[in-house]
């Protein structure tokens, strides 16, 4: 064999390669061909069918599939969806009232005695459905009238049905059915669900079939969205959203989520037990530079996100020469080496945050620094078990995020974590003029009445300064022109809901 | 006999071990579920929890309960989605299996290949290409690699729909992504095990006897190199782990290790300590399989004191 032929032979070789390389590519060009229905990539996914397990319930409303009798507005409120009504009765109990013309997606009717039997069989199945006024007891008085005891009376009956514990559902010989405006049409657990508009929900014509895709990782979830294999990515890290910057065809669109930002000041902390040295802090740290350092968000207004209609109003204040001025007040001394003393007491705190939070972890050195100027020394400490730590009360400062109302109601959050003795009081505060605000929250029945006295209370909250509200993140979802008139809102709690696809 | 009771007692050991570890994890998994979900839960309702999930048993009678039902097929519930673990894991043993072994399959096939070219012609091209598989698959890390693989072949050139395809084109990108980082390793492995035939002085008869080189190398150089490298072939069946988890979170394939990663935020313990037992199942047989075979390929005479 000559050189020459060799070659010719190599290059023969290579170009069949190279052809049959192509041919086996053809067909997987052929199938990104983008197809008629809507697919949606989304970080998590239901993983089963049945509400009353684990926690298949928040997931299946999330989806789409499944409504509960009341929902979150995009404003925060409760408002009514599968029920048309709730009122208390003098003994405690509510009585429901069902909209009417609301079917599952087989068709069946939705009635009192099939809403009692799902509801009564989750509080059966699942403790999350006991959290909130323990167990739940729904009784038919007629087809479209429920009564309701709860364990623990409660005058917030309507919020809690909001839980996303609460889905509606008919029980089958197989997969149960819903009544939300998408029906599952093919289930394949970890991977994707396919689904249907729901025939029997309004303006069924209007919406596109839908396919949710779990891809877990945020990066290649930005690299999918970019191949144009899903139309929506919920949702993307924020080092991605470069990648789309000045793409015509897809768009990022930023909403506030209600996992708020805060940072506990341990109340029984030497230095923290003084509300001076706490207000201080809370004036010394710059809401903005967080946000910036987090690349996403607004500055905190107090303990939940300014959609909500019991959110403090007005920025928080940011002032370093009042801080300084309080600590003076109370007897910290700046020495020599740039930090503040007393009585021989170093002003030295530990700051924790957790890496289940990325952004918390980033903060640290920003409030470290903010801190550092006004001449408190702070040491910062990453822990994985945030719930440990806070708990045990071996920390000063702890930044932490929150949903403070994941069913529409300012209750729990003021509660659980400020109340005295509160199982999640991290900061040790106790006040009885909160103490009092919150036990008339409990009993108050009237929204306007509920959302003045949440407001009061993150009044006394900003004035003892156990916590330090820091900001709103925001979350980000890629949109691609098919639906660019979608809008986010709900956290993750309602992210394919009954207008979705309606802009294509 | 013997073969079976060493590897039941190794993976007893590593189970054992391992349940106790993965208790030691700060981090209460009803506290976890709780936050996670925001729940308010009352210390009777967390009590509840606890029973439900057993927890409240103690860490002997715990393990018992588990080893009993891991036996038997019955592995629990899982405490994040209450489903059976059982039918959670075993969907997704397929695709798992068929990313590790597949990728181990293709890196053999690729890497032996490559291991003889590169024998056969010393610094030629397969020599050179072998050394630099072999450096990158120590270098590169395999996230990025993944990764680049998707922003080139999926975003960039859509030649493949990594997420949305079918079976086979889902499977590409992963089962690639686990040989890549085995083939140079494996080719180097088996070009050492050739190249000990061609000083050897029957190698050197049968080229007298006008046997093609590489007929000559492959007749008599087979047998040492696939013990060479079957020696170096252990490490990898644990990377077959790593690599595969790290395709499947890449890539979204609903392999085990992409559940267990929410397994391990949510402190799901039935799921951790199965997917442990699996895991510790793989690599344990994997190695005695490949001690059994590397003995078989070259018997060893009996130590002189052990004689009758």
């Amino acid at each position: 064999m000559t050189f020459h032929s060799s070659r010719s032979s190599l290059r023969k070789r290579l170009l069949m390669s190279v052809i049959c390389a192509a041919a086996l590519m053809m067909p997987l060009q052929a199938s990104v061909a983008v197809a008629d229905d809507v697919t949606v990539g989304q970080t998590f996914l239901a993983s089963g069918l049945d509400p009353a397990q684990g926690s298949n319930g928040w997931a299946l409303v999330t989806h789409g599939i499944a409504e509960q009798l009341f929902r979150v507005s995009r404003h925060g409120e409760v408002v009514p969806n599968l029920a048309s009504s709730a009122e208390q009765q003098a003994d405690g109990s509510w009585l429901v009232t069902l909209a009417a013309d609301r079917f599952f997606s087989d068709g069946t009717p939705v009635t009192a005695e099939l809403v009692a039997a799902a509801l009564n069989r989750t509080g059966e199945a699942n403790a999350s459905a006991r959290a909130t006024a323990g167990r739940l007891t729904f009784e038919a008085l007629d087809s479209a009238t429920l009564r309701v005891t709860s364990e623990q009376p409660t005058p917030i009956l309507p919020s809690i049905l909001a839980e996303w514990a609460f889905p509606i559902y008919l029980e089958t010989e197989g997969d149960p059915l819903f009544t939300g405006p998408f029906a599952v049409e093919q289930f394949d657990a970890g991977t994707s669900i396919a689904m249907v508009p729901n025939a029997f929900y309004a303006d069924a014509d209007g919406r596109p079939d839908v396919t949710i895709r779990r891809i877990a990782d945020g990066q290649s979830m930005a690299l999918a969205f970019a191949s144009g294999e899903v139309d929506m990515a919920f949702n993307l890290p924020v080092e991605t959203l470069s990648m789309f910057e000045g793409d015509e065809d897809r768009a990022v669109t930023s909403f506030p989520v209600a996992y708020q930002y805060m940072m506990w000041m341990n109340t029984s902390s030497p230095a923290l037990s003084d509300v001076r040295v706490r207000r201080a802090i809370d004036l010394a740290v710059n809401r903005d530079d967080l946000v910036l350092a987090a690349r996403a968000g607004q500055p905190a207004t107090g303990a939940f996100a300014a959609a909500y209609p019991f959110a403090a109003e007005g920025p928080l204040p940011h002032d370093p020469e009042a801080a300084a001025q309080l600590l003076d007040d109370a007897g910290w001394a700046m020495g020599s080496d740039g930090v503040r003393s007393k009585d021989g007491e170093r002003l030295e705190l530990t700051l924790w945050a957790y890496p289940q939070r990325p952004d918390l972890v980033t903060f640290q050195p920003v409030i470290r620094a903010a801190l550092s100027d006004l001449g408190i020394a702070v040491t910062t400490q990453v822990t994985e078990s945030p719930g440990d730590v806070a708990g045990s009360g071996a920390f000063d400062l702890f930044l932490w995020a929150q949903h403070t109302a994941p069913a529409g109601d300012p209750g729990l959050f003021l509660s659980l974590f400020f109340e005295t003795g509160s199982a999640r009081n991290y900061s040790a505060w106790s006040s009885e003029a909160y103490n009092a605000t919150i036990e008339a929250l409990r009993t108050a029945i009237d929204p306007a009445e509920r959302i003045a006295l949440a407001q009061q209370a993150q009044e006394l909250i900003a004035e003892d300064a156990p916590v330090a509200f820091l900001v709103t993140p925001e979350w980000h979802v890629g949109l691609s022109e098919r639906l660019a008139g979608y809008e986010p809102w709900g956290s993750d709690y309602y992210v394919i809901r009954p207008d979705f696809g309606a802009a294509q | 006999m013997r073969f079976v009771a060493m590897t039941l007692v190794s993976w007893l050991a590593a189970v054992a071990v391992c349940f106790v570890l993965i208790r030691l994890v700060p981090g209460d998994p009803v506290e976890v579920f709780a936050d996670h979900m925001s729940l308010r839960l009352s210390p009777e309702l967390v009590a509840a929890y606890r029973a439900q999930w057993g927890l409240d048993q103690s860490l002997l009678t715990q393990f018992w309960y588990w080893l009993q039902g891991f036996v038997t097929l019955d592995w629990g519930l899982s405490f994040a989605t209450g489903a059976p673990v059982f039918g959670e894991l075993i969907d997704r043993l397929g695709w798992s299996l068929a990313i590790g072994v597949g990728g181990m399959s293709l890196a053999l096939l690729v890497g032996a290949g490559l291991g003889f070219l590169a024998a056969a012609k010393a610094g030629g091209l397969a020599d050179q290409l072998s050394r630099v598989m072999a450096i990158g698959g120590q270098a590169l890390p395999a996230f990025a690699v993944g990764l680049i693989a998707l922003w080139l072949l999926a975003a960039q050139l859509q030649w493949i729909a990594p997420f949305g395809g079918g079976t086979v084109e889902r499977l590409i990108l992963p089962v690639g992504l686990v040989a890549f980082f085995s083939i140079g390793s494996i080719s180097r492995l088996v070009r050492a095990g050739f190249a000990e035939t061609v000083s050897a002085p029957h190698f050197k008869t049968a080229l007298s006897k006008g046997l093609p080189y590489r007929t000559a190398l492959w007749k008599h150089g087979r047998r040492r190199a696939s013990i060479a490298l079957l020696a170096g072939l252990a490490p990898d069946i644990a990377w077959i782990v790593g690599g595969t988890a790290v395709a499947e979170i890449i890539f979204g394939v609903p392999g085990l290790s992409e559940r267990v990663i929410d397994a391990v935020v949510a402190r799901d313990y039935p799921v951790l300590q199965t997917y442990v037992a699996l895991v510790a199942l793989w690599i344990i047989v994997g190695l005695r399989i490949c001690a059994a075979l590397r003995a078989w390929l070259e018997p060893r005479p009996p130590a002189l004191g052990l004689r009758p």
